[in-house]
């Protein structure tokens, strides 16, 4: 017994710094065998799961729920939640569509929808710092603000009639679609901002222990205004791949998809105390729950024992996450 | 203790793979039979997949029954599964994205939204046959669209109404969620036969979202106005509902009980109430399930539909034709 509990009190952090990546890495395996068989050409092992067509599919349902998570990553580790990046999205969305719609040129539209995110953003973490409210309770009334201004903005109805202005996003470069590079190379500017910068330190500090991070003399509003800020930056980068994909603008656009994000960095590996994770887990972690949820469909399981068994993987996630620090 | 969990992690991951296996009789509708012999059989037919709007409105629920029902006349020549889209446009378009990856020999697609039109036409496009249920899309790169006709529907209601009503009286509208076509076509048809009879007035209700509990908020406050009314026109049944559970609390009541008059005609619920004298009537939405899933299995013998357009006809229960109602569709929502 006690030669067990040594054994895995030595793995123990490796699994937790791995978690989203051990899952995976557990799906990918289980893929290779359990999804339906296919004679397309190129298909590994002729599993429909490694195909070709299903690594486009996969990447594109993956950028805008990947790049929503690297945004929230960033607010969790300062060691708040933003409950506010669906409605933010609808909204950013409803704008996107509105601008296009109008005649403005696309790059003017982006640059306008990645600047007014980021404020917003911002904003958001300002108002945190000033009141000293919950960033739950300051987000949760983010969330209902923006959705209302979604619908007031669009005059309560949906936004079409664009053209192909962006569906640049949506169109393949060596098999993964243009969206799906953004998503990678947000990831990797993410882990770069955290890990060699000494914003990314701070960050780290203040989730740990914010008033420890203040006497050491860390700017704590000054950072966590960044944080949010960069989550805003993503969520807008997210909301024009979305309209990119959707080829309209919704009011209703995005509804739950904060707590998808949030489910994805919790899975990678996140702590949601904050202080402890980073981006590339969170990325293995969306990558995590897009994998199951195509698995699912080509597996033929039924939606709501896919729901009951992401609950699960949720539970184990965070669990595993507390071992041994609970103590 | 501890060495228990990495055993817990083991047994989720394989109950995963198990559950996998268990539960594919069961989504393919063909759970008769024993398993393994269905499973093994069944990998040879081809696919059928139906990528749902929602699977939790009383509509829908009936909807899903009535298809499931007819997948399994069909269960010797298709597999037919089936995946709801949380009423969002995006995920729907991943599920049909993967649904193609496992080239369905058709498609079936009740859209969120028109914002699903791409993932559409690039299975079109594909050379899969796209079944298009309740809401289209724009362009024509479908195979076929099988749906109601709220106009119509709208229209024969106003009808029914108005000869009750002997062509003069007040009728209160109680309308469903504005920027959405069948509340609109529900009342535009309506208006257009009101116009034909100048003895009957129209109040404009609230947007009540279709929603039960919102009609009934709302019809508690009207009555409090005390104006008088004799039809409530609701552009679906909860609605109706809700206004008929308004006034039957209400004190004052008038001496003459108000028509109250719904639409959709897919819950066991609202039929009981009809046959109770609680509402009068109600005009069947047609469920497209069956009607698609029938085209789905001619275009596998071979036989492409010829009309682009196949409109489903509505179908008006009152008191007098409740029961038989009742016996000819079994798989109304509860």
């Amino acid at each position: 017994m006690s030669a067990g509990t040594t054994t895995f009190q030595k793995w123990l952090p490796i699994i937790q710094k791995y978690q989203g990546l051990v899952g995976l890495i557990i799906l990918l395996v289980v893929a290779l065998w359990k999804s339906p068989h296919t004679g397309q050409p190129g298909a590994i092992f002729h599993s429909t799961f490694y195909t070709l067509p299903n690594l486009s599919n996969i990447m594109s349902q993956l950028a805008v729920p990947g790049i929503l998570a690297i945004g929230a990553t960033f607010v969790i580790l300062t060691g708040g939640i933003d409950l506010s990046a669906g409605s933010l999205l609808g909204l950013l969305n409803c704008v996107v569509a509105t601008w296009l719609v109008k005649g403005t040129s696309t790059p003017v539209t982006i640059a306008y929808v990645l600047v007014l995110g980021t404020f917003i953003g911002g904003v958001l973490g300002a108002v945190i710092g000033y009141t000293k409210l919950q960033p739950f309770v300051v987000t949760l009334a983010g969330m209902v603000s923006l959705r209302g201004i979604a619908y007031i903005y669009t005059n309560n109805a949906n936004i079409s009639g664009l053209n192909d202005q962006i569906t640049v996003f949506e169109s393949p470069w060596l098999g993964i679609p243009i969206a799906g590079w953004i998503l990678f190379v947000t990831t990797l500017l993410g882990a770069l901002v955290l890990a060699k910068t000494v914003f990314g330190r701070r960050v780290y500090a203040i989730g740990g222990n914010t008033e420890a991070a203040r006497y050491a003399g860390v700017p704590v509003n000054r950072v966590r205004i960044g944080a949010f800020a960069i989550n805003g930056f993503c969520i807008a980068v997210a909301a024009v791949l979305f309209t990119a994909r959707n080829s309209n603008g919704q009011p209703s656009a995005g509804m739950g998809y904060e707590l998808d994000a949030i489910t994805a960095a919790v899975v990678g590996g996140t702590a949601l105390v904050g202080g402890y994770g980073n981006v590339l887990g969170t990325f293995v972690g969306a990558l995590f729950i897009v994998c199951l949820n195509v698995f699912l469909i080509l597996d033929s399981v039924s939606y709501y024992v896919g729901q009951g068994w992401k609950g699960v993987i949720i539970l184990l996630a965070v669990y595993l996450q507390n071992l041994g620090r609970r103590v | 203790m501890k060495l228990g969990l990495l055993s817990i992690a083991a047994v989720a991951a394989w109950a995963l793979v198990g559950c996998g296996s268990d539960d594919k009789g069961a989504s393919s509708a063909s759970t008769a039979g024993p398993t393994s012999s269905a499973t093994a059989s069944t990998d040879n037919l081809p696919l059928v997949a139906f990528a749902q709007a929602n699977s939790t409105d009383p509509w829908r629920q009936q909807f899903d029954a009535e298809i499931k029902a007819e997948a399994e006349k069909h269960k010797a020549e298709f597999n037919f599964e089936e995946q709801p889209g949380e009423d969002d446009a995006n995920k729907q378009m991943g599920v049909i994205s993967t649904f193609m990856v496992r080239s369905p020999k058709v498609l079936l697609v009740s859209p969120v939204t028109i914002a699903v039109q791409k993932e559409v036409e690039k299975a079109f496009d594909a050379k899969v046959p796209v079944i298009l249920l309740d809401r289209g899309i724009p362009g024509d790169k479908y195979t076929v669209h099988v749906g109601g006709d709220n106009v119509e529907i709208g229209r024969q209601a106003g009808e029914f109404i108005a000869k009750q009503l002997k062509g003069k009286g007040t009728v209160l509208m109680i309308q469903g969620i504005s920027n959405v076509d069948a509340a609109t076509d529900r009342k535009n048809g309506a208006m257009e036969t009101f116009k034909k009879y100048p003895g009957i007035k129209v109040v404009l209700g609230d947007d009540c979202k279709f929603q039960r509990q919102a009609a009934q908020n709302y019809m508690e406050s009207y009555l409090q106005k005390g104006e008088p009314f004799d039809a409530v026109y609701a552009h679906n049944d909860e609605m109706a509902i809700g206004a008929f559970q308004a006034y039957d609390h209400f004190a004052n009541k008038p001496k003459v009980k108000p028509l109250f008059v719904g639409i959709d005609g897919c819950q066991k619920e609202v039929i009981d109430m009809i046959k109770a004298g609680k509402l009068d009537a109600t005009f069947r939405y047609p469920d497209p399930g069956p009607k698609g899933l029938q085209i789905a299995a001619d275009i596998i013998k071979g036989n492409m539909p010829k009309d682009k357009k196949v409109v489903l006809p509505t179908e008006l229960v009152t008191k007098e034709n409740a029961d038989k109602y009742l016996a000819e569709n079994p798989n109304l929502a509860k």
